[in-house]
């Protein structure tokens, strides 16, 4: 038995056994734990849109979006506009680019044995960090969107600002990432194609390659996605088939013994959420040709996520184009939130997969508030009968140093994780 | 009650609480050559590492000998000092790599990691304070698992009593401190905290939690979380709160730890007075509208489009001690108040239970004292401290091993 510390942003730990040289099993634990959903409980409901942000330090404005829909999924009918929705969509793009560059460079990179490019990673995330604050005042940890609406005023110097911090992570994108126009990238494929390239991304993709460790990594090839908008598409893939009707009330969380963080299931299976699933449930060419080859593995597990910043940054400045500013940023419900005695929820794509918020409101307070974030779904310990996503896609490895850069191809978080 | 209530606005009034921006000229003099003495030490001392060299490093990253100085300048004046001491700040910024950071994140969710080593700040104070001086920084550093482990051991035998400690994050002390443990021994967060404050020089608690509790400590506090300062004793500490903590305050206390072997002046929560001597509000961009009685009303109203002021909407900035105003986030793009959400008092004690953001002010569970608008707001601060749930004696005493260190010259 060995135990490896991992760590990330918090800690997880990993507890492998072995036989005949292969890991027969490994134990996913995570060590802390604040309360966040106990603190709400009992609180005004508009207090959730400050305290949910703080979930987490690198996907908080997702915890945002999930809390204001959820809040105004308790209203029978509530109007947004265009404006503050285009709003809201762009930030998550923003939120979900800096985090897979920081992930890329400062994560993957030395598991690799490369020196981690802090630089590489702090450039274009200081910028999508910017982009953010034009609409939330800071990143991380922002709060301007409101139950009707967004709290921003913005202008056309803003939208000015906003298209140079955008085509300048183009810019770094093209020259870094992967050596070609970002439109070209956009339409390759065949995972050749991408192979031929220069750029960190092919380098790396070429050393699973030389290694020959492009199967390795795999777990259930199942995936599912709920957030849904204009960028991502909702629904599940099993046994090689496509559905579109999936529902938030079928995903249950179970409490695991050893750890803080729950187990995540949907009609009691486990899936694989993040950039791989969304890729596969809109059938991205590239990556579906990549997983023709390889299923979810690691090679297809990295390659979905650095390429899906390629897809957000283009989509985000077309999703600017259609803003108009005369719109208004808010618009004031029917009845205020604290009259309502209702529930609802919400489901949104954050940087690592789905993250779903449930919310109960009775006599002006949060009754009830739950919380399931991506990386429950994906590092989950499992059950007696199934082992999670994670724990599947190590199994039968031969060595931890493997394990681990398998483990972290899921992009872990365990400060979400346990909350 | 009105004991009370002249004890703090004895207290709010008191030398601690006031900031003064000019000491005299004697007083500098003296400084200057105490920095100039501590520069030379520093510069014939070992580096803590020999990882990166400054000025190759900023060219390395596009940043030019003007714009450094251009950022040399403004920390200058953020810490208070008179122009005089631009070039020892600069020289102080190249001596990084001698005093060592040891980083820990406890009951946290990274986010001022994310603010300080990621998302945030001006180039050169990344630079500065991220890649040059971190000795041991959990997400940071390559090494993970036991290798960490080690490092962190070796980290501090090597710089014993030398090393400034940065915490992240609330200490859970219910359960025995089992809702938060780190390694392969679940050492608690407690213990570890102790382990390692122990030979450390200073100790900076850094974003709400590590502070005041923060989030984890909010009603009805599930894990009995505190903040750094309730459990180190006998340490000089420093606080600076809010959610997150701004980089560039990070910045300036180890700069001004460099220049002077101290800690800044801080006030009477242990915050250094270079950042949180002034209220949002006094600096506010949108002060203007108050003192004209524009308010926003309502979300999305005329006044919301016209960059009212957003006291009524729950704004918490009248009374919260911060240099957001000034300092602003993400390079200066932007604050909470320019994109019309209002403060939410996130560097005070206690606030997500006192005012969390959406009450207003009349609904907060802190009165200002009787008088006109202005009167009140003005005194907000005394409010808070009345309303604050930590004893003031324990941080006369922690100031007081604090101010030793301010006055008492060289380390």
């Amino acid at each position: 038995m060995i135990k490896l510390i991992e760590k990330i942003e918090g800690e997880a730990k990993l507890n492998f056994s072995f036989q005949e040289g292969r890991i027969d099993d490994v134990q996913v634990d995570f060590m802390s734990s604040r309360g966040i959903e106990e603190i709400l409980k009992g609180k005004s409901p508009l207090d959730a849109l400050v305290i949910n942000p703080r979930v987490c330090g690198i996907c908080g404005h997702a915890h945002l979006i999930a809390t204001v829909q959820a809040l105004e999924s308790c209203y029978e009918d509530i109007k947004i506009s265009k404006k503050a929705k285009i709003i809201r969509e762009l930030t998550l793009n923003f939120e979900i680019i800096q985090n897979h560059f920081k992930w890329f460079y400062l994560t993957i990179f030395p598991l690799f044995g490369l020196k981690q490019e802090i630089m590489k990673a702090l450039h274009p995330s200081q910028l999508m960090g910017k982009a953010i604050a034009l609409f939330g005042g800071q990143y991380p940890h922002t709060s301007y969107a409101i139950v009707g609406g967004v709290a921003c005023e913005i202008t056309n110097m803003d939208i000015i600002k906003l298209q140079r911090y955008i085509d300048e992570t183009i810019g770094f994108f093209e020259k870094n990432v992967a050596n070609a126009d970002i439109q070209t990238l956009q339409k390759l494929e065949n995972t050749a194609d991408i192979m031929t390239k220069q750029g960190d991304l092919p380098d790396i993709l070429r050393t699973i390659e030389k290694n020959g460790w492009q199967k390795l990594g795999k777990s259930y090839d199942r995936f599912i996605a709920f957030g849904e908008n204009s960028c991502f598409a909702k629904g599940k893939l099993l046994n090689a088939r496509i559905y579109r009707n999936v529902f938030v009330e079928d995903v249950r969380e179970s409490d695991s013994t050893t750890s803080f963080a729950k187990s995540v299931h949907y009609l009691d299976r486990y899936y694989e959420v993040g950039p791989l699933a969304r890729a596969m449930i809109k059938k991205n060419p590239l990556i579906k040709d990549a997983h023709g080859r390889y299923e979810d593995s690691m090679f297809t597990r990295i390659l979905a996520r650095v390429y899906e910043i390629a897809g957000l940054l283009t989509h985000s400045r077309s999703l600017i184009e259609e803003l108009d500013l005369s719109e208004p940023s808010y618009i004031k419900p029917d009845i205020d939130i604290s009259q309502l005695n209702s529930s609802g929820s919400s489901a949104v794509e954050a940087a690592r997969g789905t993250l779903i918020h449930k919310v109960e409101i009775e006599n002006s307070v949060i009754k009830n508030y739950e919380i399931i974030t991506p990386t429950q779904w994906n590092l989950c310990g499992g059950d007696n009968k199934n082992r999670g996503v994670s724990q599947k896609a190590m199994i039968g490895l031969n060595n931890t140093d493997i394990a681990e850069l398998v483990f972290k191809t899921f992009d872990v978080c365990s400060v979400c994780t346990t909350h | 009650m009105p004991d009370r209530i002249e004890g703090v606005k004895k207290l709010f009034t008191s030398r601690s609480a006031r900031v003064e921006t000019n000491k005299g000229e004697s007083y500098y003099n003296d400084l200057f050559e105490r920095c100039q003495t501590r520069l030379r030490e520093l510069r014939v001392s070992q580096p803590a590492n020999d990882r990166l060299d400054f000025s190759e490093v900023l060219s390395n990253n596009g940043v030019d000998r003007r714009d450094f100085m251009k950022w040399v300048s403004a920390t200058t004046a953020m810490l208070m000092l008179p122009p005089m001491f631009s070039p020892l700040v600069a020289e102080a910024a190249e001596l990084m790599n001698r005093a060592p950071v040891i980083w820990l994140e406890l009951q946290d969710c990274a986010g001022n990691s994310e603010a300080l080593l990621r998302s945030d700040g001006p180039k050169i104070d990344e630079i500065v304070l991220d890649i040059i001086s971190l000795e041991f920084h959990e997400t940071l550093q390559a090494a993970a698992g036991f290798q960490a482990e080690k490092q962190l051991e070796d980290a501090i035998k090597t710089f014993k009593g030398k090393y400034l400690l940065f915490v992240e994050g609330s200490v859970p002390m219910g359960m025995n401190g089992q809702y938060g443990t780190i390694g392969a021994g679940a050492e608690t967060f407690y213990d570890h905290l102790m382990r390692v404050s122990k030979d450390a020089a200073a100790v900076v608690a850094v974003g709400a939690c590590a502070t005041f509790g923060g989030i984890p400590a909010a009603a009805p506090n599930p894990t009995q979380a505190v903040g750094v300062m309730d459990v180190v004793k006998g340490k000089p500490l420093i606080n600076i709160p809010a959610c997150p903590a701004n980089p560039a305050n990070m910045v300036g206390v180890v700069i001004h730890y460099i220049l002077t072997g101290q800690l800044p002046e801080l006030d009477s929560l242990l915050r250094p007075k270079f950042a949180f001597g002034y209220r949002i509000h006094d600096n506010c961009e949108r002060r203007a509208h108050f003192d004209a009685g524009e308010y926003v009303e309502e979300w999305g109203d005329e006044g919301a489009k016209n960059n009212f002021c957003l006291y009524k909407m729950g704004c918490k900035g009248p009374m919260t001690f911060n240099n957001c105003s000034i300092i602003r986030y993400n390079e200066a793009v932007n604050w909470p108040i320019g994109v019309g959400r209002g403060c939410i008092g996130c560097s005070e004690p206690d606030f997500w239970d006192k005012y969390a953001y959406e009450r207003p002010m009349a609904n907060a569970k802190i009165k200002a004292p009787a008088g006109g608008v202005e009167k009140s707001v003005d005194e907000f601060g005394l409010g808070l401290l009345t309303a604050a749930g930590i004893g003031i004696g324990i941080h006369a005493i922690a100031s007081a091993i604090g101010g030793k260190k301010e006055d008492g010259g060289a380390e």
